[in-house]
C-alpha cells in the first residue's frame, strides 16, 4: 500500500516533470493551446464569477452579524478584501477548477485513450503528449491566476452589494476601506500561487486520463480520481505555499 | 513458422517480423512470428478474434514494442528508434483503425489537416485545404468536411479514417478490420478504395481482416495467425493448395 502510493507519487512527479520540460521545446501547438486557454478560462468564467459573488454576499452577512456586536461594521470591507485576496479567492477558485476542469480533462483524455484517439495521434507522427498534456498544463497554469482575479473582484462586489443594501455604504467608501490596508505584496503572492494549483490540477487530471488503459471503466476512474486527488493536493499545497509566502514575505504574516 | 523470404529477403522488405514474441499481463499473444512484406505488396492477416492480428499491426507502427525478436520497417528496428526516429518512420506510414479513431472534438477537415499542418510546413493553408478536399473526394466525403465524427455513420467514419491514413500519401498503409460492422455493399466500397490505392499508388499494405471475400480481392499474400502462432504464410493460391483443414477454415469463402 505504502509502496504503491510512493510509486504513484513517483510516476505523477515524472509525468509533471516531462510536461514542464516539453513546454519549452518546439513544436508549441499554438492553435490547440489557444483552444485550451478558452476551454479552461472562458468556459469557467461564469462559474467562478457566480460562485465568487455568492460567497461575497454570504461572507459579508456572516461577518456583519459578528462585527456588529463590537461596533466594528466599518471594518467589513477590509475583512472581506483581505479574506478574499489572501485565501478564499485562490482556494475556492482552485477547488472549483479541480471539479470543473479536472473532471473534464480526466474524462476526455481517458475517453481518447479508450477509443484509440491518442494512438491515432501518435500514428500521425504527432507527439500526443505535447498536443494533449502540455497544452492543458499551460492553459491551467496561466488561467487559474486570471480566474482568481475575477473571483476576488466578484467576491468584493458581492460583499459591497450585500453591505450597501443594509447600511447604504457608498461604492467609493467601500473600495477605500477594502483596499486601504492592502499593498500589492498582499495581492500578488496569493494570486500567483494559483498558478501552482493550476499546474497540479492539470498534471493530476492528465496523468489519470492519459495513462489509463481500462476502457470505459478507466473513464469513470479518471474523472473521479482527477477531482478527488486534485482537490486534496490543492488543499495540501495551499498549506505549504502559505508557509512559503509567509517565509518570503514576512510582513504578510503579521 | 518461418517466412518465405529468408533473413536477407526480410531486410530488403518494407516490413519484416523476425521471431517476434509479444505478451500482455503474462499472456503470450504472439509467439515467434516471422514473415515479411515486400514493397508494393498487400498482405492480409487472417485469424480468429484475439489471436494477435491487431497487435501485429500496432507492432509495425511502434505503438507496441516486441518482447523478443525484431520488427523491421524499411530496415529500421522499431524497438531501437528514439522519438525522432519513430516520427521519421511513421511519416511514411498510414494507419486506419478498426474504430476509425477520429478525433471527436475536431471536424473531418481538421482531422485530416492536423498532420499536414505539423509535418509539411512547406504547404500553405490553401494547399492544405486543397489536399484535404482532394483526399475526402477520393473516399466520397467531399461534402462532409465540416461535419463532426459523431454525426457520421459507421461506414462514413471508416472512409474518413481511411482518408486520414492516406492524407500524407504513405508508402505503407496499415488497415485494421476495414469491413467490420459494415454491410456487404459498404464493405465492398471500402475494398474498392483499397484496391484503388494499391493499383494507383503501389502502396505496401498490411490489412487485418475477417472478411475472406475482401481479402481475396485485395491481398497478394495471406498470413494466418492461430493462437499467437503463424499457421500459414503465402499467396492465396499456395494456401488453397494445402491440405490443412484448420487452415482451410480460415481461408475458405464457404
Amino acid at each position: 500500500m505504502v509502496k504503491s502510493a510512493f510509486e504513484l507519487i513517483g510516476r505523477v512527479t515524472s509525468f509533471g516533470g516531462r510536461a514542464l520540460r516539453d513546454a519549452w521545446t518546439p513544436p508549441f501547438e499554438r492553435e490547440y493551446l489557444a483552444w485550451q486557454l478558452s476551454e479552461v478560462g472562458v468556459s469557467s468564467f461564469l462559474l467562478v464569477v457566480a460562485a465568487g459573488f455568492a460567497l461575497g454576499v454570504v461572507m459579508t452577512l456572516h461577518t456583519r452579524s459578528t462585527l456588529v456586536q463590537f461596533g466594528a461594521t466599518a471594518d467589513i470591507p477590509g475583512f472581506q478584501s483581505l479574506a478574499f485576496i489572501n485565501e478564499i479567492g485562490p482556494l475556492v477558485t482552485g477547488l472549483l477548477m479541480a471539479g470543473r476542469v479536472g473532471a473534464s480533462i480526466g474524462a476526455q483524455l481517458a475517453n481518447m485513450r479508450a477509443t484509440e484517439q491518442i494512438d491515432a495521434i501518435e500514428t500521425l507522427s504527432v507527439n500526443s503528449f505535447k498536443l494533449l498534456v502540455v497544452t492543458r498544463v499551460i492553459a491551467c497554469t496561466v488561467m487559474l491566476p486570471v480566474l482568481t482575479v475575477f473571483m476576488d473582484a466578484s467576491g468584493i462586489l458581492g460583499g459591497f452589494i450585500s453591505e450597501h443594501l443594509i447600511s447604504h455604504l457608498s461604492w467609493t467608501l467601500y473600495l477605500h476601506r477594502a483596499f486601504e490596508n492592502l499593498a500589492l505584496a498582499n495581492f500578488i503572492p496569493p494570486t500567483l500561487k494559483t498558478a501552482v494549483f493550476g499546474y497540479l490540477i492539470a498534471i493530476i487530471s492528465c496523468f489519470y486520463g492519459y495513462t489509463t488503459n481500462e476502457g470505459s471503466n478507466g473513464v469513470r476512474k479518471a474523472a473521479t480520481n482527477s477531482v478527488v486527488i486534485s482537490s486534496l493536493v490543492i488543499i495540501l499545497a495551499d498549506v505549504i505555499l502559505v508557509k512559503c509566502i509567509f517565509f518570503l514575505f514576512p510582513d504578510q504574516a503579521l | 513458422m518461418s517466412d518465405n523470404g529468408g533473413p536477407n529477403g526480410q531486410h530488403d522488405a518494407a516490413i519484416a517480423f523476425e521471431q517476434v514474441d509479444k505478451g500482455f499481463n503474462g499472456r503470450k499473444v504472439l509467439d515467434k512470428v516471422s514473415f515479411s512484406v515486400a514493397r508494393g505488396e498487400v498482405l492480409c492477416i487472417l485469424g480468429r478474434s484475439g489471436t494477435g492480428k491487431s497487435v501485429t499491426l500496432k507492432l509495425m507502427i511502434g505503438l507496441h514494442n516486441a518482447d523478443a525478436g525484431k520488427v523491421l520497417v524499411e530496415g529500421e528496428d522499431m524497438a531501437t528508434l528514439d522519438e525522432d526516429g519513430l516520427v521519421k518512420v511513421r511519416r511514411k506510414m498510414g494507419y486506419m483503425f478498426q474504430s476509425a479513431a477520429l478525433l471527436d472534438s475536431f471536424s473531418l477537415n481538421q482531422n485530416l489537416a492536423m498532420p499536414l499542418h505539423r509535418l509539411d510546413r512547406t504547404k500553405s493553408p490553401d494547399e492544405i485545404k486543397r489536399a484535404v478536399s482532394e483526399t475526402l473526394r477520393q473516399v466520397g466525403l467531399e461534402k462532409d468536411g465540416e461535419k463532426m465524427p459523431a454525426t457520421l455513420s459507421g461506414g462514413m467514419q471508416k472512409r474518413a479514417g481511411l482518408a486520414r491514413a492516406l492524407i500524407l500519401r504513405p508508402e505503407i498503409l496499415l488497415v485494421d478490420e476495414p469491413s467490420s460492422g459494415l454491410d456487404r455493399i459498404t464493405a465492398g466500397e471500402i475494398d474498392d478504395l483499397l484496391i484503388e490505392v494499391k493499383t494507383k499508388r503501389h502502396t505496401t499494405m498490411a490489412i487485418v481482416t475477417h472478411d475472406i471475400h475482401g481479402a481475396r480481392k485485395i491481398g497478394d499474400k495471406f498470413a494466418v495467425l492461430d493462437q499467437g502462432r503463424l499457421l500459414a504464410f503465402g499467396t492465396p493460391k499456395e494456401l488453397d493448395s494445402r491440405q490443412d483443414s484448420r487452415l482451410q477454415q480460415f481461408i475458405s469463402e464457404r
